[in-house]
């Protein structure tokens, strides 16, 4: 009897401290999110996604429009192009290199970039790429950018492709199926929703990303599609407009983190909501 | 023929209990036989009264041995020596309980000689004998069932011929008596009735002797040239 | 055995048996692990043969080195002969595809492929033939008609093979492995994550197919063994101790460790 009652008291301690810790994580989330709520939606209207980041004590209100259209440009083509290398990369490791010494390398090497600070990241395109060519760049942006995609999908399709278990391969060898088919018609297939998973977290993360386009795309007051030449973007954009003293540049700057944190939301929601209905057999 | 160490101890206890019971059931049938024999040559009724009321004992051993058969069967669906030792007590038993038969048999005949006419019955010495024959056909019938003894078992095939042989002499007996006095007839043919069973009992340890080689050997003899059976029970392996 | 039954078992040596695949000899190696010793053995043409023993004795080993399914693990290797229509499959000269297109194999855990019922049917058809689109449609029925599975899924054709139950998932995966037209089917355990009904319909397909297949089955359920196969090959530690008639196998086992082992008087 003494003993059942310990057992339940030490439950109802642990509970508690349990829920202590999640009401303090929570707590934050909340409040962060409401702050942007809150400064954010002043700072909304239709002008934001019509008009041009403003000039300085400009008389008419400006917008985000070519910072919005910047990300998306180079969200766009970071991904697209890290993507394809990111899977292959993962394919290679999970199919063909487990247990390879190139594998196993790789494998480090990827981890090492995976929790590499992203300024490092922006400084190492500016030294190779920014520096040597003279001018900042979208292409230079796009490049970081990309190079933190790369790790996130190596990382997602390997253990995605390792999850398929090895009867689903052994089955579609027993019917005379050669390696690449079976890698690209079922494993691949039956990993898409978690490479798909992993993509979307990729964009998530490099959709906030300020520092590795400080020193690469840098940002840009007007409207430019050039990839040669700077390009707006959010992240910077509001970067600087948070840190002016202008009060007009410091709603835009609420209303491009409300963006931001929306859009990321959104992504980690889509990319939960896409796994499981996958894996829910 | 290993007995015990079942992966189930369960199924081990209960092949246990079946073996015990048919011999627990031999022994009852052994039984009803002597007395029924003792009944008719000392002409004691209450001894037929007995063998003829306790003959549903031996049937309702039948039906549950048979019973627990199914049961086994359907539990533990056994195989090899198991399904052949389960499916020939299923056997064993029926031929049990007909010579449990037989014996109620006997002392119902045996009763009405009794009732009919004592001094027209002719004393045959014979049907004693053969009785003791085939009594012990039976007792050992069931030594080799207990033992698993399948030589022994082919021995007891063979005597069924000697049984046959008697009963042959017993008729031969009988029409002596019932050519020099005609009114023994009746009971004449009374006492054929009785040796005829006592020589079906002999039949029985028979077949049951056949489906011990059946368990040992896991061939059926049934049907087949005697000195082929006792090959078969020499023989080595299962 | 008496005249008539032995004339009737020459008979059928006479009339049926043929043997589709040979062991000679076969050894089989983990790495250092010596897992089959010196298995010979005959699978004969269209009939239904059954391995039984206790976990680890090599009966799905056996299964694996027929289609040479070890061949996708480094550190496993076979030596001696497999002969399939007499010509031996462990040469390295042999397209290893090829003898697959021969032998299909059917697993343990059903593992349909993560697209829809029709295709597949289709993807293993298409690595081995060229097909029409019509030729293609009437062999995915013909496939799914022999698994007995067609009615159940001839309006779904288009839907996941993963929205299948448990038991359907096994006979769609059986589809699969004949509709590439094997001479021999081998099943791993193909009941086993099945519940009864299930398991009796695979049961009697086993029982159909082997008017067309020569059919290799591993099993843990001897029960099972008893009924579909026509042989029977105990196996233990990594050898074949007793190969027979499964009728023979299950009544009168020449050797004890069979008898053994069948009763349940094993470890």
């Amino acid at each position: 009897m003494d003993l059942r009652k310990k057992r339940k008291f030490i439950n109802k301690v642990a509970l508690t401290l349990s829920m202590l810790a999640m009401a303090f994580g929570l707590f934050w989330l909340a409040w962060i999110l409401f702050t942007t709520l809150q400064l954010g939606v002043t700072g909304l209207s239709l002008d934001l996604f019509t008009k041009m980041t403003p000039p300085p004590g400009a008389d008419e209100p400006g917008g985000l429009l070519n910072a919005i259209v910047g990300s998306l440009i180079m969200i766009t083509l970071a991904t697209g192009l890290g993507t394809p290398i990111g899977i292959l990369a993962g394919i290679y490791l999970a199919e063909y290199g487990q247990r390879t010494w190139l594998g196993q390398i790789t494998r480090f090497i990827n981890d090492i970039l995976l929790s590499a600070p992203s300024i490092v990241i922006g400084l190492f395109v500016y030294a190779v790429y920014v520096a040597q060519v003279g001018n900042f760049s979208a292409v230079a942006g796009i490049f970081a950018l990309a190079l933190i995609v790369i790790p996130v999908v190596v990382s997602t399709s390997e253990n995605m492709l390792r999850l398929v278990p090895d009867n689903m391969r052994e089955a579609a060898f027993a019917l005379g199926a050669p390696k690449r088919v079976v890698v690209m018609q079922v494993t691949l297939k039956a990993s898409m929703a978690g490479v798909i998973t992993g993509i979307l977290l990729a964009v998530a993360r490099i959709a906030g990303e300020t520092a590795p386009l400080l020193f690469t795309a840098l940002s840009n007051q007007f409207w430019s599609v050039d990839l040669n030449k700077p390009m707006a973007n959010l992240p910077v954009t509001i970067f600087k407009f948070a840190m002016s003293p202008f009060k007009d540049w410091q709603e835009i700057a609420w209303a491009g983190v409300f963006l931001i944190t929306m859009g990321v939301l959104g992504l980690n929601i889509a990319a939960r909501v896409l796994f499981r209905a996958k894996h829910k057999l | 023929m290993s007995i015990s160490d079942h992966s189930y101890k369960q199924f081990d206890a209960e092949l246990e209990s079946l073996r015990a019971r048919v011999m627990q059931m031999g022994g009852m049938v052994q039984g009803q036989i002597m007395t029924a024999i003792d009944a008719f040559t000392s002409g004691n009724h209450d001894l037929m009264e007995k063998v003829i009321a306790d003959d549903h004992r031996v049937n309702g051993l039948e039906v549950s041995i048979d019973e627990e058969c199914t049961q086994i069967i359907v539990k533990r669906q056994p195989a090899a020596n198991d399904l052949r030792l389960v499916m020939a007590v299923s056997k064993i038993v029926t031929d049990l309980e007909r010579i449990g038969d037989e014996a109620a048999k006997i002392a119902r005949i045996a009763k009405m000689i009794l009732q009919r006419d004592h001094l027209n019955t002719p004393r045959i010495g014979y049907v004693r004998e053969v009785g003791d024959i085939s009594l012990g056909m039976l007792r050992g019938v069931l030594d080799a069932f207990a033992r698993l003894d399948a030589v022994k078992a082919a021995v007891i095939i063979r005597e069924d011929q000697a049984i046959d042989e008697k009963f042959r002499g017993i008729m031969r007996q009988l029409i002596t008596y019932m050519l020099e006095d005609p009114r023994t007839i009746t009971s004449a043919f009374d006492i054929v009735f009785i040796a005829k069973a006592i020589e079906r009992i002999g039949d029985h340890a028979k077949n049951i002797a056949e489906n011990v080689i059946y368990i040992v050997k896991g061939k059926d003899v049934r049907h087949i040239a005697l000195d082929q059976v006792e090959h078969t029970a020499q023989s080595n392996g299962p | 055995m008496n005249d008539t039954s032995q004339a009737m078992m020459m008979n059928e040596v006479a009339a049926n048996l043929e043997a589709q695949m040979a062991f000679k000899s076969l050894d089989f190696y983990y790495g250092k692990f010596h897992a089959l010793k010196n298995i010979n053995l005959e699978i004969y043409k269209r009939h239904v043969t059954a391995f039984i023993g206790p976990s680890g004795c090599g009966k799905s080993t056996l299964l694996r080195t027929m289609n040479r399914m070890y061949d996708l693990y480094p550190e496993q290797r076979a030596t001696g002969e497999l002969l399939l229509d007499g010509v031996n499959m462990l040469d390295k000269k042999v397209d290893v595809n090829a003898l697959r297109a021969k032998v299909g194999m059917v697993f343990q855990k059903p593992t349909p492929f993560p697209m829809s019922i029709y295709e597949n049917i289709a993807f293993g058809v298409r690595l081995h033939e060229r097909l029409s689109k019509s030729q293609m449609d009437e062999r995915v029925e013909w496939a799914l008609r022999k698994a007995a599975i067609w009615e159940e899924t001839k309006n779904i054709l288009n839907q996941s093979g993963m929205s299948l139950s448990g038991g359907q998932q096994q006979r769609l995966c059986i589809a699969r492995g004949i509709a590439v037209k094997p001479e021999v089917l081998l099943l791993d355990e193909p009941t086993s994550a099945l519940d009864p009904i299930s398991t009796m319909r695979i049961e009697e397909l086993i029982a159909e197919l082997k008017a067309e297949f020569t059919i290799a089955i591993v099993t843990h359920n001897m029960q099972q063994a008893a009924r579909i196969s026509d042989y029977t090959a105990y196996m233990y530690l990594g050898e074949m101790i007793e190969f027979g008639v499964t009728d023979q196998i299950f009544i009168k086992p020449k050797k004890k460790q069979t008898e053994d082992y069948i009763t349940g008087r094993f470890g």
